[in-house]
C-alpha cells in the first residue's frame, strides 16, 4: 500500500488541478492550477525513480556499484520544468495583455469566439 | 549526404539569430532570411525522403550507438512517412512565408524566428526514434504554436483563443509525460523500437493505461470530437500563414504522434483488433460532428476549422481500420488534404485582405471582381468534396477499399464540407442568392493583417493558394507518390522492420507497385459526392426562390443553435469536455482491451 503512495498523490494532484481549471474564476487561478496539474508529473517521476537506500547518482564520491535512484527520470523532469515554465510564463503574458485590451480577467468575460 | 539533424538545428540557429538581430535589419532581409532557411529545410528533408522510402535511415546523435539491446542515444529514425511529413511541414512553411511577404502588421517582430521554430519542432516531431523526444518537440511545437496564435495582442479576441489553445493543449501535453513515465516504469527504456522489444506480448492494466494517456493526449492535438473545442477558436484569429500550417499539418501531426507510438510500442503488447474501433468511433463521430457544425458556420476561417475537425476525423477513422491500404490512403489523404486546406487559407487570407473582413454576410456579392481567386476557391470546395481529379479522392479510395462501410461517411463529411465551402464561393464570388444568415462569431471581427493603403493583390499573396490547389491535383499524375505512399505505410506498420532499422540492420525496400483499386466504382463515388455537394450548396443559397416544403436545408446553415452553444468559448467547458472524451476512451480501452 505504502509503495504506492506516491502515485495516488500524482493522480490527485493532477484531478486536483483539473477541477481548479473546470471552476476557475480568474485567468490567473487557471494559469496556477495548471502549474499545479504539472506537479503531478513531477511527483510521478520521481516515484519511479525512486530506489530505496539510494543514492544521489552522483559518481565522484561514490564508486559505480552502489545503488543510487535513477537519474533519466530527474533529467526528464528537469526538462518538463523548463517546458513548465515557458508555458506558464507565456500564459501569464496573455493574461496581462488580455487585461489591458479588456480589462479583465474573468474566463467568463473573454468569450469573444463562441457558437 | 548533409546530416538530417540539420532540418532542426539550421531553422532553431536562424531562428535565434533573427531574433537577436532583427530590430537592426529591415524587415525585407528577415523575410528573405527565414524564406531561404524554409527553402533550405525543403531541399534537405526531400532529399532524405528520397533515399527514406528505400531504406529506412538511423541517425544518432554524437555517435551514440546502441549497445547490445539498449539504446544509449538519442536517434532520429528517418522511414519514408516520417521524411514525407517533414518535407511536407517545410513546404508549408515555405508557402506561409512567402504569402506573408509584406504582411502581418502586429506582432511582426516575433513572427519570423516563431515561425522557424515551429518549422524544426515539426520537422523533429516527425522523425524522432525516442518518445522523450516525441514529447519535447510535442512542446515546442505547442508552445511556438500558442505565441504565433495569440500575436496579434492589440485585440482582445486573439488572446481568448490563444488561452483555450494553451491551457488545452498544456495539459495533452502532461497526459503524453504521465504516459510516458508509466512506459519508462514498466520498461526503463525511452527509445520507441527498445520499449516495443521490451514491451512485447506483456498484456495489463498498466501498459493499457500508458496507451489512454498517449493516445489522447495526441489525439487532443488532432482535434477528435469532444477534444477538438480549442481548434476552431485557435483557427478563427491566427493570422492566415500560421492557420495554414495549423490545420495543414499541426493537427494531423498530432494523429501522426499517436499512430507512431502505436506502430512501434503498443502493437506487439496491448493492441487488439477490438481496441481499433475505438478510433474508428472517436474518427467518425468527429468526421460527422466536425461536417455538420462546418455547415453551420459562416466566419470563413471558423468554417474551414471546423472542416479540419472532420477530414481529421476521416484520418483518424482510417487509422483505425489498421490496414495497409487504410493507412497508404491514410497518408496521400493527408498530404492532399494539408494542399487544399493550406489553399483554401491562403485564399481567405486573400479575401481578408481586399475586403478587410471574413464573414460570409458581410461579404455578399462583393467578390465578383476577382475571379482568379474565386476560382482557387471554388476549386478547393471541390478538393475538400474529393472529386475526380483530386488526390484526396485517391487517399479516399485506398481507405475505403476494404471497408465500404466507411465510405457512407466520408461521403456525408465530404459532401458537407465541401458544400460549406462552395456555399461561401456562390455567394461571395458569385453574388447568388441572398446574404443568408447571420451569427455571433461572423460579426466578431479580424482587425485586417496589412495596411490600408495597399489593397491591390500581389502574386506573393495569389501564388501560394494556386500552388497549393495546383498541387493537390498534380499529384494525382505522379504514379511514383502512389507507391511511395504504399511502400512506406507498409514499412511503418511493421514493427520488425523498424526495430531491424534502429538496431543497424536496415534492410533495403523493394518499391512495390500499390494495388488499382475498381476505378469505375470510385469514380462514381466521387461524381456522387460532388453532385451531393453542389446540390446542397444551391439548395442553401437559393432557399428562398424554393417553396416552403423544400427549405429544411437551412436549418442546417441557420438553427444549430443549442449544439453550437456548446462551443462556449470557456476554457473550464473546454477541459471539462476534455476530462470526459478521456474518461470514456480509458472506459472503452479498459473494456475492449483487456
Amino acid at each position: 500500500m505504502l509503495d504506492h503512495y506516491p502515485y495516488y498523490v500524482a493522480a490527485w494532484i493532477f484531478l486536483c488541478g483539473l477541477y481548479g481549471i473546470v471552476r476557475s474564476r480568474h485567468l490567473v487561478h487557471t494559469v496556477i492550477s495548471l502549474a499545479i496539474l504539472q506537479t503531478s508529473t513531477y511527483v510521478l517521476l520521481l516515484a519511479i525513480g525512486f530506489r530505496k537506500g539510494g543514492y544521489a547518482p552522483i559518481f565522484a564520491d561514490i564508486s559505480p556499484g552502489v545503488v543510487t535512484v535513477d537519474p533519466v527520470v530527474q533529467a526528464l523532469m528537469l526538462t518538463d520544468v523548463v517546458v513548465e515554465v515557458t508555458v506558464i510564463a507565456l500564459l501569464l503574458a496573455m493574461v496581462v495583455k488580455a487585461y489591458e485590451q479588456g480589462g479583465t480577467t474573468s474566463p467568463d468575460d473573454l468569450r469573444y469566439m463562441r457558437g | 549526404m548533409l546530416s538530417p539533424a540539420l532540418f532542426v538545428a539550421v531553422p532553431l540557429t536562424v531562428a535565434a539569430m533573427v531574433a537577436a538581430v532583427r530590430d537592426l535589419l529591415p524587415r525585407w532581409i528577415t523575410d528573405l532570411v527565414a524564406i531561404l532557411t524554409a527553402a533550405f529545410n525543403f531541399v534537405i528533408a526531400g532529399l532524405w525522403t528520397l533515399h527514406a522510402i528505400h531504406q529506412t535511415q538511423v541517425y544518432w546523435f554524437g555517435n551514440w550507438f546502441p549497445r547490445g539491446h539498449m539504446a544509449v542515444g538519442i536517434g532520429f529514425v528517418m522511414d519514408g512517412l516520417g521524411c514525407g511529413l517533414a518535407s511536407l511541414a517545410s513546404l508549408l512553411t515555405l508557402l506561409a512565408l512567402i504569402f506573408s511577404w509584406k504582411y502581418v502588421e502586429s506582432g511582426q517582430r516575433h513572427y519570423h524566428p516563431l515561425m522557424l521554430v515551429f518549422m524544426a519542432a515539426m520537422c523533429g516531431f516527425s522523425v524522432t526514434g525516442d518518445i522523450f523526444n516525441l514529447f519535447v518537440f510535442f512542446e515546442l511545437m505547442s508552445t511556438a504554436g500558442f505565441a504565433l496564435c495569440g500575436m496579434k495582442t492589440r485585440e482582445p479576441a486573439p488572446l481568448a483563443g490563444a488561452f483555450n489553445f494553451a491551457v488545452t493543449n498544456t495539459i495533452a501535453a502532461f497526459m503524453v509525460l504521465t504516459g510516458i513515465a508509466l512506459l519508462y516504469s514498466a520498461t526503463g527504456a525511452l527509445n520507441l523500437a527498445q520499449m516495443g522489444l521490451l514491451l512485447a506480448g506483456r498484456h495489463d492494466r498498466l501498459v493499457l493505461a500508458a496507451l489512454v494517456f498517449i493516445t489522447t493526449g495526441f489525439l487532443v492535438k488532432a482535434a477528435t470530437v469532444p477534444f477538438h473545442f480549442w481548434l476552431p477558436d485557435a483557427h478563427a484569429v491566427s493570422p492566415t500563414p500560421v492557420c495554414v500550417l495549423f490545420s495543414g499539418l499541426m493537427v494531423e501531426l498530432g494523429l501522426f504522434g499517436a499512430m507512431r507510438v502505436y506502430a512501434t510500442v503498443f502493437q506487439g503488447c496491448v493492441a487488439t483488433t477490438h481496441l481499433h474501433w475505438i478510433f474508428v468511433a472517436f474518427g467518425g463521430f468527429s468526421a460527422l460532428w466536425g461536417a455538420m457544425m462546418c455547415f453551420a458556420e459562416h466566419h470563413l476561417k471558423r468554417l474551414l476549422a471546423f472542416s479540419t475537425v472532420s477530414h481529421t476525423g476521416l484520418m483518424t477513422l482510417a487509422f483505425g481500420l489498421w490496414s495497409k491500404d487504410a493507412l497508404t490512403g491514410l497518408f496521400i489523404y493527408l498530404t492532399a488534404h494539408a494542399l487544399v486546406k493550406s489553399g483554401l487559407f491562403f485564399t481567405s487570407g486573400v479575401v481578408l485582405h481586399r475586403f478587410r473582413t471574413i464573414s460570409e454576410p458581410a461579404l455578399f456579392g462583393r467578390g465578383k471582381g476577382l475571379k482568379w481567386t474565386g476560382l482557387v476557391w471554388f476549386l478547393g470546395g471541390l478538393g475538400l468534396t474529393a472529386a475526380p481529379g483530386f488526390s484526396l479522392e485517391m487517399g479516399e479510395t485506398m481507405v475505403t477499399s476494404h471497408a465500404h462501410w466507411a465510405e457512407a461517411i466520408f461521403i456525408l463529411a465530404g459532401a458537407l464540407t465541401g458544400a460549406a465551402v462552395l456555399r461561401v464561393g456562390l455567394r461571395v464570388f458569385v453574388g447568388m442568392g441572398d446574404r443568408g444568415p447571420s451569427d455571433r462569431s461572423a460579426e466578431v471581427d479580424e482587425m485586417p493583417e496589412t495596411s490600408e493603403a495597399e489593397k491591390r493583390i500581389n502574386w506573393s499573396l495569389f501564388t501560394p493558394g494556386l500552388l497549393c490547389i495546383g498541387g493537390s491535383i498534380a499529384l494525382t499524375f505522379w504514379d511514383r507518390f502512389m507507391d511511395a505512399a504504399w511502400s512506406s505505410s507498409m514499412r511503418f506498420m511493421d514493427f520488425r522492420s523498424y526495430a531491424l532499422a534502429v538496431y543497424g540492420h536496415a534492410v533495403p525496400l523493394a518499391m512495390l507497385a500499390a494495388p488499382h483499386e475498381d476505378e469505375k466504382l470510385a469514380m462514381a463515388l466521387a461524381c456522387l459526392r460532388v453532385v451531393l455537394a453542389v446540390s446542397i450548396a444551391l439548395w442553401a443559397v437559393l432557399h428562398l426562390k424554393l417553396p416552403r416544403t423544400l427549405r429544411w436545408p437551412s436549418f442546417l446553415e441557420g438553427s444549430m443553435r443549442p449544439v453550437r452553444q456548446l462551443q462556449s468559448g470557456h476554457p473550464g467547458d473546454y477541459v471539462a469536455w476534455l476530462t470526459l472524451g478521456v474518461a470514456v476512451f480509458g472506459a472503452a480501452a479498459f473494456w475492449l482491451g483487456l
